[in-house]
């Protein structure tokens, strides 16, 4: 019920403001993120063929399709924290081995000075990766959609060279961060659909909170690396994994 | 030092010089309708040739904005805000452009016209966004046309001569079935196969890269591609695999298996005969081509699945038993889907027949206080079992939160069999007690049926739910049988006594069983859940045991009171349950206990004895675990349980099937209670691919069944009895650690195990108790370089320590060890070798100084044929040095036993696998 209000109270702002010509631009603030893994798919590329499968459409038939979990980005003009939200019980629970690594990442970025600093979790690992802040080549496209109320643009971009980053940004939040490590649109990313990961991450809300300045504070804990060492780790034992291998190197490097 | 001075000079300059040469432009947003400078307007350059955004910034507070350090070249200018339309220009900069681009207007989105949208709707074409489809049908083509014909006459549309098609100008890269790319990157092979009949609609579009589909979100790479999607009748075609072997003389393999789907419907079929072992389909094959019915249960708590397919001893997909197998099977599967996959019905049919005929040795050494008994018995036998089985399941998912489930099982079955064995007894000086040649034949035939109904539902309440499950089971058994033995037995004078046993033996026995079981679950708090269950359980045993000994006319009509009896034996069972669970993220706790009250009602149908008896028993449960990392867990559990005891352990019968070792039931025997404790540990270091793991678990035995022997101590004749006992327990643990050597991309294995067990029984009344503890150890190395290589060495040790105490001390000590080595190589020109090397070396004792070494060694060479390497034919030699033998070890009480049995031994075999497919294989589960 609230999220409904929150919307609608959105909604109301943005019909109602240009009418006036006064647009509300929104320069801080909390956006919840919802995180939606295609467990299936996921499934799907466990087997090399689509015979002989039965046993996997078996295990399919028993858990959710969609793994769901909600992330907050917190703002303020030019830093942005990234970090796990709300949690809403799954019914049933999805088993830790289907969800693969990187599921509770905090990812805190200054925008000004380029830089980000995340903490991942992986397997049995806890990452703090330090390096400047992620860079994109953004096409811009003509489409657009509404996302939590507020106009996006699509942008589609590229990462470690061939997985696309499908991305919807809205100008009407002056800060261009967005959720994970996407940045550097003009203005915050409230959509981003990785379909090479089968994840999509949709904001659900956004709230105008007030927020402090310690709030906004870079984690600290875990093992310090930078990008290129964190790959480099990674690649070495995830080459036996077949594909699910190169798609978990995908899900710890965004 | 000069130099570098003017070097630095020189590249301060250059510096500044380039910097200089870097473009600049500003500019002021306007409103000129509401007169206003606008704030915050986003002004971004994308790059003129792909649209890919160069740099951006947005307005300052009077709408001023101002971009430096742009490199020359072809932009757009592209201004956005919230409430105006998007304005766009072209704008070229050259190195040294500074430009003011002054005041720039922007219109309030208001104020647009609305675009006006056209649409055309003509029945056999029809433009959804960028998806141009085509009603198949309104496209005649001849019959049998293939889909290639048809998308010639698809208005845009154009094959060429190759097959290659054009669509809207652009050439098509993708043909897909459904979605689905079945056919890989050649379009032209589902263009050429697929029939246009089966064909619904074409969909031409702008396939949005790869993996689009998954959110239907355009991610840039585009590639014209069309979709043929198939009426949902049509999506048909079949996959089958043929393996063929042969030794030429007695070794044969055959089987054949093929599985062919239209839509959802799915029809399956295979036959297997086999002299090699194979019994029926493997894991894989089943779930191809076998009854694939239900899938795993999922326990969401811990997070794993559990596949419980019904089996029985012929569907198993091996022969694992004693003596030479040979076996025919067939089997036939229908399933189908109905009303959106809501309902799900499966059925099939299967057929086995099993013959064995084996022949083997036994050596075994009694030991009673006053003597001991050195037994050399050998013999043959051959079983013939046949079953025809019907299987059928129907699913109902009446709502996203009901489902039904029915089930049936049936089998009916003959059964036949002989035996003739021969044994010789010693007792300790030497001296001949008994001997013995029985012949035993029988005749038998069984039916079964489990069906079962359950009934769930969830409620909207995360974690509330009920579920009702109803089972009833039946068992059937008859057989008529007949034995021969000639016994001879020391006497108390020392002299061999010869009797003749000559008897008839019906046996018949009826099991039926009713069970309900309810279960409900509700939440209590934030992750704390109770389950409260309820069960009503009635069984019905009735056995008949009738004994007719061959009277002087050569009938068998003399019933034999000793070994003839009819025995009813009923169980009702009442119990509920009351458990808790604690489901944290880290934490996952569950305790509680079930209670039941069982009323055995006991009926000797010869006597009129009625025994009436009642227990109550409690089932209690708990455990914990923890999640330390995802990678990480340890586990601690106890559960308890009772154990009826049979109706051939319950009914007050002899039964002589050897006549020098006869047992009888006991209707006092209670039940026995189990507890058992198990604990684990895993860890697994994902990225240096090391991992450990550790696994222990106790079980304690109250009221254990177990036997009372009573031997002669003259003849060397066993009599034992049901009956029970207390202090029995066993236990295994060990612990395993894995690493990978990465220098030299080989994985290593280390572990130990331990088992062991405390066993208590009675040996002519006296309490007897056999210690037994086998701990062991093992190393393995193995190494896999894909298409090239693998090999696989391994190493184990057990020792074995046997303590039995009757009246007087025995020790049976004796070390095993195997070694394996397993190397397959792949050979150029598509061919394959494999060998594989199995050694086991078991110490001799005292009582068995016969050697036991045996090595088998077994390898082929295949080479791989067709296309797509769909074809093997392989030349397998299976045990080279033919010393392959069965054989068990057995240390028990008073008796410590050894026997060998002929298994399949050395055979060489052609075989030729084939594995088929025509058109889509077995189409994956939808995406909702």
């Amino acid at each position: 019920m609230k999220k409904i209000i929150i919307i609608t109270a959105i909604s109301l702002f943005t019909f109602y403001f240009p009418l006036q010509a006064q647009t509300l631009f929104v320069a801080k603030g909390k956006i919840e993120f919802e995180k939606k893994v295609n467990i299936w798919k996921d499934i799907d590329s466990w087997s090399d063929d689509g015979e002989g499968d039965n046993w996997l459409t078996g295990m399919k038939k028993t858990i959710p399709q969609f793994e769901i979990s909600y992330f907050n980005l917190l703002f303020d003009d030019t830093k942005t924290l990234y970090q796990p939200g709300r949690e809403l019980p799954l019914d049933p629970k999805v088993p830790d081995w289907f969800r693969g690594p990187a599921t509770d990442n905090i990812v805190f970025t200054n925008l000004d000075a380029q830089q980000s600093v995340s903490k991942k979790t992986v397997f049995d690992n806890t990452f703090l990766i330090q390096d400047s802040a992620r860079k994109i080549d953004w096409r811009i496209t003509g489409d657009q959609r509404e996302i939590a109320g507020f106009n996006c643009r699509k942008a589609v971009g590229r990462i470690m060279d061939s997985v696309y980053v499908i991305a919807f940004y809205t100008d009407q939040i002056t800060t261009s961060g967005g959720p994970e490590s996407f940045n550097g649109l003009p203005g915050m990313i409230l959509g981003v659909a990785i379909p090479r990961i089968n994840s999509t991450w949709f904001a659900t809300k956004l709230e105008l909170v007030e927020v402090k300045p310690q709030e906004l504070a870079a984690p600290v804990k875990g093992k310090k690396v930078d990008q290129a060492s964190l790959l480099k780790q990674l690649q070495g034992p995830m080459k036996d994994w077949g594909k699910s291998g190169q798609r978990n190197i995908w899900k710890i490097m965004i | 030092m000069k130099k570098q001075l003017l070097l630095l000079l020189t590249l301060t300059l250059f510096y500044f010089f380039a910097n200089a040469q870097l473009a600049k432009i500003k500019g002021t947003i306007y409103d000129t309708i509401n007169k206003q400078n606008l704030t915050n307007t986003s002004i971004s350059l994308l790059r003129e040739k792909d649209s890919v955004l160069y740099k951006f910034t947005r307005s300052g507070a009077k709408g001023n904005f101002e971009m430096q350090n742009l490199k020359a070249g072809n932009y757009y200018l592209f201004i956005t805000h919230p409430s105006y339309a998007d304005y766009a220009d072209k704008l070229e900069l050259n190195d040294t452009s500074n430009l003011d681009l002054g005041t720039l207007i922007i219109t309030l989105k208001a104020n647009l016209l609305m675009d006006v949208i056209v649409r055309s709707k003509v029945s056999a074409i029809r433009i959804n966004g960028d998806t141009t489809e085509f009603k198949a049908d309104s496209f005649a083509v001849r019959e049998g046309a293939s889909v290639e014909e048809m998308l010639k006459k698809l208005p845009g549309i154009q094959v060429d001569k190759d097959g290659k098609i054009t669509a809207m100008g652009e050439k098509v890269n993708k043909v897909l079935v459904d979605g689905e790319e079945f056919f890989g990157d050649d379009p032209t092979i589902a263009t050429k196969n697929l029939q246009a009949s089966d064909i619904d609609k074409v969909q031409v579009f702008d396939k949005k890269s790869d993996q689009a589909t998954f959110t239907g979100i355009d991610d840039g790479k585009r590639d014209k591609t069309i979709n043929l999607k198939m009426k949902d009748d049509k999506k048909k075609g079949y996959f089958g695999k043929l393996d063929l072997g042969s030794s030429l003389n007695d070794r044969w393999n055959n089987s054949a298996m093929i599985n062919s789907f239209r839509a959802k419907r799915k029809l399956s079929a295979y036959g297997i005969m086999s002299s090699t072992g194979k019994t029926g389909l493997d894991w894989q094959e089943s779930g191809q081509f076998g009854s694939g019915d239900s899938g795993p249960e999922y326990d969401a708590d811990n997070g794993y699945f559990s596949w419980s397919g019904e089996s029985d001893e012929l569907s198993n997909s091996n022969y694992y038993g004693e003596g030479l197998p040979k076996s025919w099977s067939a089997g036939l599967n229908y399933s189908n889907k109905f009303n959106d996959d809501k309902q799900n019905l499966n059925g099939s049919y299967r057929f086995n027949k099993l013959n064995a005929e084996g022949a083997g040795n036994n050596l075994s050494q009694l030991i009673t206080g006053e003597n001991t008994f050195t037994t050399k018995e050998y013999g043959n036998t051959f079983s013939s079992k046949m079953r025809h089985s019907l299987n059928g399941t129907y699913e109902w998912n009446i709502d996203s939160s009901t489902s039904l489930k029915v089930k049936a099982v049936a089998y009916t079955g003959k059964s036949n069999g002989f035996s003739v064995n021969n044994s010789q007894a010693t007792n300790s000086l030497g001296a001949v007690t008994n001997n013995s040649i029985r012949n035993y034949s029988s005749n038998g035939d069984n039916a079964n049926l489990v069906a079962s109904i359950l009934l769930r539902h969830k409620f909207k309440k995360v974690g509330r739910s009920i579920s009702l499950n109803t089972e009833q089971k039946n068992n059937q058994t008859n057989t008529e049988g007949y034995l021969y033995a000639t016994i001879d037995t020391l006497n108390a004078d020392g002299n061999l006594i010869r009797y003749i046993t000559d008897q008839k033996k019906n046996d018949g026995s009826t099991t039926s069983s009713i069970s309900s079981k309810l279960i409900y679950t509700e939440p209590l708090a934030k992750n704390v859940f109770a389950e409260i269950n309820y069960n009503f359980r009635k069984t019905t045993s009735d056995a008949e045991r009738l004994t007719h000994n061959k009277d002087v006319s050569g009938k068998y009509l003399n019933l034999s009171d000793t070994f003839s009896n009819h025995y009813k034996f009923d169980v009702t069972t009442n119990s509920g349950g009351l458990f808790f669970k604690y489901n944290g993220k880290k934490t996952t706790m569950s305790a509680g206990t079930d209670i039941a009250f069982a009323d055995f009602s006991q009926t000797d149908l010869f006597t009129k004895e009625i025994t009436n008896r009642k227990f109550t028993n409690f089932f209690p449960r708990a455990n914990y675990a923890y999640k330390i990392n995802q990678s990480s867990r340890v586990n601690i559990g106890y559960n308890g349980s009772t154990q009826q005891p049979t109706i051939q352990q319950i009914q007050p019968v002899a039964d002589n099937s050897n006549p020098l070792n006869i047992t009888i039931g006991n209707p006092l025997l209670k039940q026995q209670f189990n507890h058992n404790f198990n604990i684990n540990f895993n860890t697994f270091k994902v990225l240096s691919q090391r991992g450990f793991f550790v696994y222990g678990n106790f079980g304690v035995q109250q009221d254990a069944i177990v036997t009372n022997t009573v031997t002669n101590n003259t003849s060397g004749q066993t009599v034992s009895q049901y009956i029970n006992a207390n202090g029995n327990y066993n236990y295994y643990f060990g612990g395993n650690s894995f690493i990978k050597l990465k220098k030299l991309n080989a994985n290593f294995n280390v572990g130990i195990n331990a088992n062991g067990s405390k066993f208590s029984s009675f040996v002519n009344g006296l309490k007897n108790t056999t210690v037994n503890n086998a701990p062991g150890f093992d190393v393995g190395l193995g190494k896999d370089k894909e298409n090239k290589y693998n090999i696989y060495l391994r190493a184990g040790y057990n020792y074995n320590f046997a303590t039995t105490f009757v009246t007087e001390k025995v020790k049976t000590n004796f070390f095993t060890m195997n070694y394996n080595l397993n190397y397959t190589l792949q050979m150029p020109h598509k061919f394959e070798l494999n060998t594989d090397l199995d050694a086991t070396i078991r110490q001799k004792t005292d009582l068995f100084s016969e050697n036991n070494n045996v090595f088998v060694w077994n390898a082929y060479l295949g080479r791989k044929i067709l296309k797509k390497d769909k074809g093997i034919i392989k030349f397998v030699a299976h045990d080279i040095l033919n010393q392959n033998i069965g054989y068990s070890r057995y240390i028990s009480a008073n008796q410590i036993s050894e026997k060998n049995y002929q298994t399949i031994t050395r055979y060489f075999m052609l075989s030729f696998v084939w594995n088929f497919t025509k058109a889509p294989p077995a189409p994956v589960a939808e995406q909702k």
